[in-house]
């Protein structure tokens, strides 16, 4: 009976672990997939600014 | 095992056509990565036929950065219950796209009015190693996707890994077996429809004609072949069998280069005939002029665009 019952506990204990790593790494997905749709093209934005050579922000914004 | 290995070569410089030389295995050319297996037979059978209005204007920050706003105005296809009818819906819309090319690093990304945004990246980590990636995500939940391949280029071959979002793993091998011959396989297994594949292809080329066949254990035997008739003109036939559900595709196309413009045309075996027709009005200004008739389906599409920059 001991044995069942520790066998139990330690069993839940590795459960609960393995589903808060899952649990980590589905909420850092989401975060991961918002920060790039919201993010992505800024970067890219960024990026291309600061090549050389630099473009003014006059014709980023410009439509000509 | 008798020796393999000839003495090198050295005819392969002067420019009398290759006639019978003795192969060096040892110095096969680099095959084509396995995605591109079927690529000029896709570039006459598969142009991007458009219907409605298309306009792109794509402005140069300087060399390596540029922007690009289109305007789409059409009607775009939704999916019905019957075969025989499709049902479309007229839409309108404006995409803002940001692109930055340099030899390491590749940035593009466009976003729609409605939010969805499409990014490609393509990073050279080392002269071999290539990890692209390909995403396309929008508000709705569960409906994105992002696919993630790393690409070993070796001297005779070529060796991907793909991972997906709804656990996606596949992994492609595509190896030279001689100067014209190269054989490949892939291996996936998705997730989400509980499914694993196994696949098989084959590609042979010479200077006027690319055959290539794939068999997949998905069901699908796809074979076409390519041929170079001159510089201006090729011409490409396809064939494509499901041996699970029966479908069968044959298509026959032609691919124009002409010095002012490019003609793509095909006709299919289920009647649908399409031809694409690009023009270069003048420098940085081309004209789009796309047609597909789907006789069976009576179903028209023409389409007409600009591209600027």
């Amino acid at each position: 009976m001991d044995s069942l019952k520790g066998k139990g506990k330690a069993g839940s204990k590795g459960a609960s672990k393995l589903d808060l790593l899952k649990e980590w790494t589905n909420w850092s997905l989401k975060k991961a997939k918002v920060a790039t749709h919201y993010g992505f093209i800024p970067l890219v934005i960024v990026i291309g600014m600061n090549s050389d050579p630099k473009p003014h922000l006059f014709q980023l914004l410009s439509p000509v | 095992m008798a020796d393999i290995f000839p003495p090198l070569v050295t005819s392969q410089i002067d420019a009398k056509p290759k006639v019978d030389e003795k192969v060096d295995y040892s110095n096969l050319p680099c095959p084509v990565p396995y995605e591109e297996l079927h690529r000029e037979a896709s570039m006459s059978l598969k142009a991007d036929n458009f219907e409605g209005l298309r306009f792109d204007f794509g402005k140069g920050l300087n060399q390596k950065f540029s922007l690009t706003h289109s305007v789409m105005m059409g009607p775009t296809e939704v999916p019905s219950q019957s075969p025989d009818t499709t049902i479309k819906i007229p839409t309108a819309h404006y995409e803002f796209g940001a692109n930055y090319f340099d030899p390491k690093l590749m940035l593009s990304g466009k976003v729609m009015t409605d939010g969805r945004l499409n990014a490609r990246l393509k990073a050279d980590f080392t002269d071999k190693l290539i990890l692209k990636a390909n995403a396309q995500l929008t508000g709705e939940p569960h409906m994105s996707h992002s696919v993630f391949n790393f690409d070993y280029m070796g001297k005779d071959y070529r060796a991907q890994l793909q991972l997906g979002n709804s656990a996606l793993i596949g992994a492609t091998y595509i190896q030279s077996v001689t100067p014209r011959l190269s054989l490949g396989g892939e291996v996936f297994w998705a997730g989400v429809p509980r499914k694993s594949g196994l696949g098989y292809a084959a590609r042979y080329e010479t200077d006027q004609m690319v055959a290539s066949a794939q068999v997949a254990s998905t069901g699908l035997v796809a074979m076409n072949y390519v041929q170079k008739i001159s510089e201006k003109v090729s011409l490409a036939t396809d064939f494509m069998y499901n041996y699970f559900s029966r479908d069968v595709v044959a298509s026959v196309g032609y691919d124009y280069i002409l010095r002012q413009s490019r003609v793509r045309g095909k006709i299919d075996f289920n009647g649908v005939t399409s031809a694409l027709l690009e023009e270069r009005l003048s420098m940085g200004l081309n004209f789009l002029l796309s047609a597909e008739v789907d006789h069976k389906k009576k179903d028209y599409k023409f389409g007409l665009g600009l591209l600027v920059g």
